[in-house]
C-alpha cells in the first residue's frame, strides 16, 4: 500500500515532518540565494562563480574548526567583513573589466572564475571530503512528530534575518535607494551623478559577504569538497528567476517554493524525479511570468 | 690530394657515436611507459588521486622486481574529470604519447567512454576499478578488467544478508524485508539492480521501488527516510557515492529510522575512508563490500599471496602510514596482474597480450587482495575469482568481517541497536 494513503495519526505526523523539512531546507536555499539575486538584480551580471563562493565559505568554517576549534556561529562574525574584502578584491580583478561587456564575456568570465576557484581548492586542500561537525550538527530537536537538527534552524532564522536585512537596506537607505536606482535605468543613473561603479563594487561585496556567511552557516550540514558549491548553484538560479530579479522576499518565498516542490516531489512521485519537477516549475514561469513571481513587470528586459 | 680528418674530428665523432649509443642503450633496456588515466580534478578527484596513488605503490614494487618485459615501468598520467575529457584524454596518450596500454579510470561513469576511445585505436584497455556491467559487453577485444563487475556487487551483498544476517536476526529469507536505495549512475544502478533480481530470486521481501538519486545535487533525504521509515525494512541496501552516505546517515538518526543492518557495496559512500572520518563512532555498524581489510589474515592465503600481499601492504604502509585504502588495493592489484600478463607476453601487441591474458588460471588467494585469476572471452575477470569481502565500520575503523574464514574480526551490532546505543 502506498505510505502516502494511510491515515491516521502516522499521516499526520509524515505530513509535519515534511513541512518541516521544506521550511529548513528552503531556508538554506534562501540563504544561498539573496546574494546572487543582488548580484543579478543589480549589475545584470549572472554570477556562475557564485557557488565557488560559497565553497570558500564552507572550507572557512571548516580549517576555523578544525585547527582553531572554533565554533562555525563564531566564524559566522569573522566571515562577513571577510568575504566583503573578497568580493571587492575579485570585483576589482575580474569583474570590473567586464561590467559593461556583453552578456557572452561576463558568463566566460564568471564560469573561468568558478573553474579557477574549484581547481584552486583542489591543488590547495586536496579533492577529500570534510565535515564540520560542532555539538549543534549532531543535536536532533524532537517536537510533536517531527525531528531537526540544530543547525538547520539556526540557518533557517539567519537565512530570514538577512533576508529582511537586505530588504530594508534596500528599502530605506539612501544607498539602497542609489543601488535600485542603478538597477533599474544605468545611464540615468550616471546622469543624475551616481557613481555606478561604486555601486556595483558595494553590490558584488555585499553579494558575496551574504554567500560566504552562508557557506559557514551550512557547513555542520553538508560536506566541504572544492565542487560543493556545484550541489546548490543550479537551484539558487531557480530561485532567484522565480522570486524575480533582485527581490529579496521574491527569492525567500522562490526558496520555499523549490523546496517544497522537492520535498513533496521525493516522498510522492521519488527523488528522481525533484529536479524534473522544479525546472517544470521553473520553465512555467519563465513562460507565464518572464519577469518572476514577485518581479516587475518588464524588469526581465531592464539593462540587457 | 684528400686531407686526412685531422684528431679532434675523429675524437668528436667518437664521442657523438658513444652519446648516441648510450641514448640508444637506455630507450631499449630503459623505460616502458603505459597511460595512466584518473579524475584528477573535478568531483570525483578525491579517490581518482588515491588510486593514482595505488598506482605509483605498485609500480615502484614493480620496478623494483625488475620493472616488466625487463624495462622500468614508467606512467604518463593524465586526467578525466568527466567522461568528455576521459574519451579526449585516452585518445591523446594513445595518438601523441603513443602509448599501447592504457589503465585507469576508477569511475563507472568513466571507464565507458575511456575503454572505447582506446579500443578504436586497437590499443589495450586495462580497467582497475570501474564495476559498471555494461564494461565488457560490447565485443571489445582490446579491452579487459581485473575488478569483479556490478552483478558481483549485488551477489555478494544478498549473500551476505540471507547466509549471515538473516540467521542472526532470526528471520528465514522469505520473512526479511530489504528496502533498496541508490545514486543513479550506472554504478549504482549495476550494483542495485543485480542486487533486487537476486534478492526476488531468493524470495526477500522487497518493500518499495528502488529509490535512485542524484548524488551530486540531493540536498535532503528526509523524505526518502520518512517514506520507508513507514515500510520498516529490516536491511537498507543503500549505494552511495559521496556525500550522499554522511547525508543518509546524519538525518536516519534525526529521524530515529531503526532499521536492522545498512548494506553498501565498493570504495565510495560508506566504502571511502572519508565516511570514518565524517562520523567518527557514530558511524558504527555500516557494513561495506570491499576489498580485503584489517583482521584479514595473511594466513588463509596461498604462500604466492601471502608473500605478494604482505609486501604491498607494507610498501602502502611506508608511503602513506596505514593499511590499505580500497583505492590502492583496486588499482595496485589491477596493475600487479598486468605485470605478470605483460612478463607472460613479453609483448604489447594485442593479439599476444590477449592470449596471456586468457592463459591465466591461478585460485583465489594468489594475488593482492587475495584474489585468483581467470579471463572470461569478454575480457572480464571471472566474479568468484574476486574474492570479495565484508567490512564493517567499528570505532572509526573499517575491518573484516565476512567471509569469516578470512579474517580475525567479527560482525557487531546485529541488529543495530538504538542510534545512541553503538558504541
Amino acid at each position: 500500500m502506498d505510505p502516502a494513503r494511510r491515515l491516521g495519526r502516522a499521516q499526520i505526523d509524515v505530513f509535519a515532518q515534511l513541512g518541516v523539512s521544506t521550511v529548513l531546507l528552503g531556508g538554506i536555499y534562501a540563504l544561498i540565494a539573496v546574494g546572487l539575486t543582488l548580484i543579478f538584480g543589480i549589475m545584470r551580471v549572472v554570477n556562475f562563480a557564485h557557488g565557488e563562493f560559497l565553497m570558500l565559505g564552507m572550507y572557512l568554517a571548516f580549517w576555523a574548526y578544525t585547527l582553531l576549534a572554533l565554533d562555525p556561529y563564531f566564524v559566522l562574525f569573522v566571515s562577513i567583513p571577510v568575504f566583503y574584502g573578497v568580493g571587492l578584491v575579485t570585483y576589482v580583478l575580474v569583474m570590473r573589466g567586464v561590467i559593461h561587456a556583453s552578456h557572452n564575456v561576463q558568463i566566460f568570465t564568471t564560469v573561468g572564475l568558478s573553474t579557477a576557484l574549484q581547481n584552486l581548492a583542489l591543488v590547495l586542500w586536496s579533492g577529500d571530503f570534510h565535515t564540520v561537525r560542532p555539538w549543534h550538527a549532531s543535536t536532533p530537536i524532537r517536537l510533536g512528530g517531527t525531528a531537526f537538527n540544530l543547525s538547520q534552524v539556526v540557518a533557517f532564522v539567519i537565512a530570514i534575518a538577512l533576508t529582511v536585512l537586505l530588504f530594508a537596506f534596500m528599502r530605506w537607505t539612501h544607498t539602497g535607494r542609489v543601488m535600485r536606482a542603478t538597477a533599474q535605468d544605468r545611464e540615468a543613473a550616471v546622469l543624475m551623478g551616481i557613481d555606478t561603479d561604486r555601486v556595483y563594487r558595494l553590490t558584488f561585496a555585499i553579494g558575496i559577504a551574504a554567500v560566504g556567511a552562508a557557506g559557514v552557516l551550512v557547513s555542520p550540514l553538508y560536506a566541504v569538497y572544492p565542487t560543493a558549491g556545484l550541489q546548490f548553484v543550479l537551484l539558487s538560479y531557480v530561485v532567484v528567476v522565480l522570486g524575480g530579479l533582485g527581490d529579496m522576499v521574491g527569492a525567500l518565498i522562490g526558496s520555499l517554493i523549490v523546496a517544497a516542490v522537492e520535498v513533496a516531489g521525493s516522498y510522492f512521485f521519488g527523488t528522481a524525479w525533484k529536479e524534473i519537477l522544479y525546472f517544470v516549475l521553473f520553465i512555467g514561469v519563465l513562460v507565464f511570468r518572464p519577469a518572476g513571481l514577485f518581479g516587475q513587470r518588464g524588469a526581465e528586459n531592464l539593462g540587457v | 690530394m684528400r686531407r686526412r680528418p685531422s684528431l679532434t674530428v675523429v675524437v668528436l665523432i667518437a664521442l657523438a657515436t658513444g652519446l648516441a649509443a648510450v641514448t640508444w642503450g637506455q630507450s631499449v633496456s630503459g623505460e616502458y611507459k603505459i597511460g595512466v588515466l584518473e579524475p584528477l580534478t573535478g568531483p570525483l578527484a578525491g579517490e581518482g588521486k588515491r588510486h593514482l596513488e595505488g598506482f605509483e605503490i605498485v609500480r615502484d614494487m614493480i620496478n623494483e622486481r625488475g620493472g616488466v618485459m625487463g624495462k622500468k615501468l614508467a606512467f604518463v598520467v593524465a586526467d578525466a574529470p568527466d567522461p568528455t575529457a576521459a574519451a579526449s584524454e585516452a585518445t591523446r596518450l594513445i595518438t601523441r604519447e603513443n602509448v599501447k596500454i592504457v589503465t585507469g579510470t576508477y569511475s563507472s561513469r568513466l571507464c565507458g567512454a575511456a575503454s572505447e576511445a582506446a579500443a578504436r585505436h586497437n590499443v589495450i584497455y586495462w580497467e582497475t576499478s570501474c564495476v559498471d556491467p555494461r564494461f565488457n559487453k560490447r565485443g571489445l577485444k582490446t579491452v579487459y578488467r581485473t575488478e569483479i563487475d556490478a552483478t558481483g556487487f549485488g551477489w555478494y551483498n544478498i549473500e551476505f544478508i540471507v547466509k549471515h544476517l538473516a540467521p542472526r536476526f532470526n528471520l528465514k529469507p522469505g520473512q526479511l524485508k530489504i528496502a533498496f536505495i541508490s545514486e543513479d549512475s550506472s554504478y549504482g544502478q549495476g550494483v542495485t539492480e543485480s542486487a533486487v533480481a537476486r534478492a526476488k530470486e531468493l524470495g526477500l521481501q522487497v518493500v518499495a521501488p528502488v529509490e535512485y538519486y542524484n548524488f551530486q545535487t540531493i540536498n535532503d533525504m528526509t523524505p526518502i527516510i520518512v517514506k520507508l521509515k513507514q515500510l520498516a525494512p529490516d536491511v537498507v541496501h543503500h549505494i552511495a557515492y559521496t556525500n550522499d552516505a554522511p547525508l543518509f546517515w546524519r538525518q536516519a538518526r534525526e529521524q530515529n529510522f531503526q532499521f536492522k543492518a545498512l548494506v553498501h557495496a565498493g570504495a565510495t559512500g560508506y566504502g571511502g575512508s572519508d565516511f570514518g572520518k565524517a562520523m567518527g563512532n557514530d558511524g558504527n555498524g555500516v557494513f561495506a563490500l570491499l576489498e580485503p581489510g584489517p583482521g584479514f589474515k595473511l594466513d588463509s592465503l596461498k604462500p604466492d599471496g601471502q608473500k605478494i600481499e604482505k609486501d604491498f601492504r607494507d610498501a602502502v604502509q611506508k608511503r602513506t602510514g596505514s593499511y590499505p585504502l580500497g583505492a590502492h588495493q583496486l588499482a595496485g592489484g589491477g596493475l600487479w596482474l598486468l605485470k605478470l600478463v605483460l612478463d607472460k607476453a613479453q609483448s604489447d601487441d594485442p593479439e599476444k597480450f590477449r592470449s596471456a591474458v586468457m592463459s591465466f588460471d591461478l585460485p583465489v588467494g594468489t594475488m593482492i587482495n587475495g584474489w585468483g585469476v581467470k579471463f572470461s572471452e569478454t575480457g572480464q575477470n571471472s566474479n568468484d575469482r574476486v574474492q570479495h569481502y565484508m567490512l564493517q565500520w567499528q570505532n572509526g575503523q573499517l575491518v573484516t568481517v565476512w567471509p569469516e574464514e578470512f579474517t580475525t574480526n567479527r560482525a557487531k551490532w546485529i541488529p543495530l541497536g538504538a542510534w545512541d546505543a553503538r558504541k
